[in-house]
C-alpha cells in the first residue's frame, strides 16, 4: 500500500506521517517512511533524533551530486541510505533530483 | 530517482506500507502519474491559505484516480473550525485532529510525538486515523 501525505508547509504533514508510520508498524506492517520534503525532518518526528536525521540528509545530498544514472534503486536507497526508526520503521530521505519547474 | 518515479518503481504486498511525506505544496502530486499511490492524506489547518492548497491537492488526487482521499483537519480548536474544513471539502472524508500543545512540545524537544505523549488528543486522533487506513488483520 502506498500512502502519500500532502499539504501546505507547516500544516502538520510530518507529524501526521510520523504517527501513521509508527502506528502501522506497531500493527505488524512492514513500513517504509519516505521523506520527500525539501526540508527533510521526518526523522525527528519518527524519533531517530536530530543527529541521525542530519546524517541521512547530508548523505542524500552527496548522493545527489553524482550522476543521475547512478541514482539508487528502491532496494539500494533503503539498505544503504536508510535508517532504522523505532517500531521497525525504515526511514529514507528522497530529495528531488531534477527540477522540472521553470526558472 | 524522484519520489514519484520511486513510488512507481515498486509494488507492495498488503503487509507492506510506504508512507511518503511529500514536499510542501502540490508539486509532487502534479508530477505523479495515475494510480501510483493508493491513498492521499491531505493535511490542512483551518486557515484560508492551507485550505486552498488542500483543495488543489484534493482535485489533483481525484484527477489522478488515487483510491482514496482523506482530509486531515489539523489544529482544530472549535466545532466551527471543523465546519470550515468540512465546507471546503464537500463529499470528501474529513478526520479531525485537535489542536494540541503536546505536538508543539515534541517539535521543540526534537522527539516523536507518539513517544512523548501517546495519550495526547492529537496523537490519539492520528493513531485512530492510521488504524482506519489499512484493512484489519482479521
Amino acid at each position: 500500500m502506498k500512502l502519500a501525505v500532502v499539504g501546505k508547509g507547516g500544516s502538520g504533514k510530518t507529524t501526521t506521517s510520523s504517527v501513521i508510520a509508527r502506528t502501522l508498524a506497531r500493527s505488524g506492517k512492514a513500513v517504509v517512511a519516505l521523506d520527500c520534503d525539501s526540508n527533510p525532518n521526518l526523522g525527528i518526528s519518527l524519533g531517530v533524533g536530530d543527529a541521525e536525521t542530519e546524517r541521512l540528509v547530508s548523505m542524500r545530498e552527496s548522493l545527489d551530486e553524482g550522476d543521475e544514472e547512478h541514482a539508487p534503486t528502491w532496494e539500494t536507497l533503503l539498505s544503504r541510505y536508510g535508517s532504522d526508526a523505532p517500531d521497525g520503521v525504515r526511514l529514507a530521505v528522497v530529495s528531488r533530483i531534477e527540477n522540472p519547474d521553470p526558472g | 530517482m524522484s519520489p514519484e518515479q520511486l513510488l512507481g518503481s515498486v509494488e507492495f504486498t498488503s503487509d507492506e506500507v510506504v508512507v511518503a511525506d511529500f514536499e510542501a505544496g502540490v508539486g509532487t502530486l502534479t508530477r505523479l502519474e495515475e494510480q501510483r499511490v493508493d491513498t492521499v492524506l491531505v493535511v490542512v489547518e483551518p486557515t484560508p491559505k492551507s485550505l486552498e492548497v488542500g483543495q488543489r491537492a484534493t482535485q489533483l488526487a481525484k484527477d489522478r484516480l488515487v483510491g482514496r482521499v482523506v482530509v486531515v483537519a489539523n489544529r482544530i480548536r472549535t466545532e466551527a473550525d471543523l465546519e470550515t474544513v468540512r465546507a471546503a471539502f464537500p463529499g470528501v472524508e474529513v478526520v479531525a485532529v485537535p489542536d494540541d500543545p503536546k505536538i508543539v512540545e515534541a517539535d521543540r524537544k526534537g522527539v516523536a510525538p507518539i513517544d512523548l505523549a501517546p495519550d495526547a488528543p492529537a496523537v490519539v486522533a492520528l493513531v485512530g486515523l492510521a488504524r482506519g487506513l489499512v484493512p484489519s488483520p482479521n
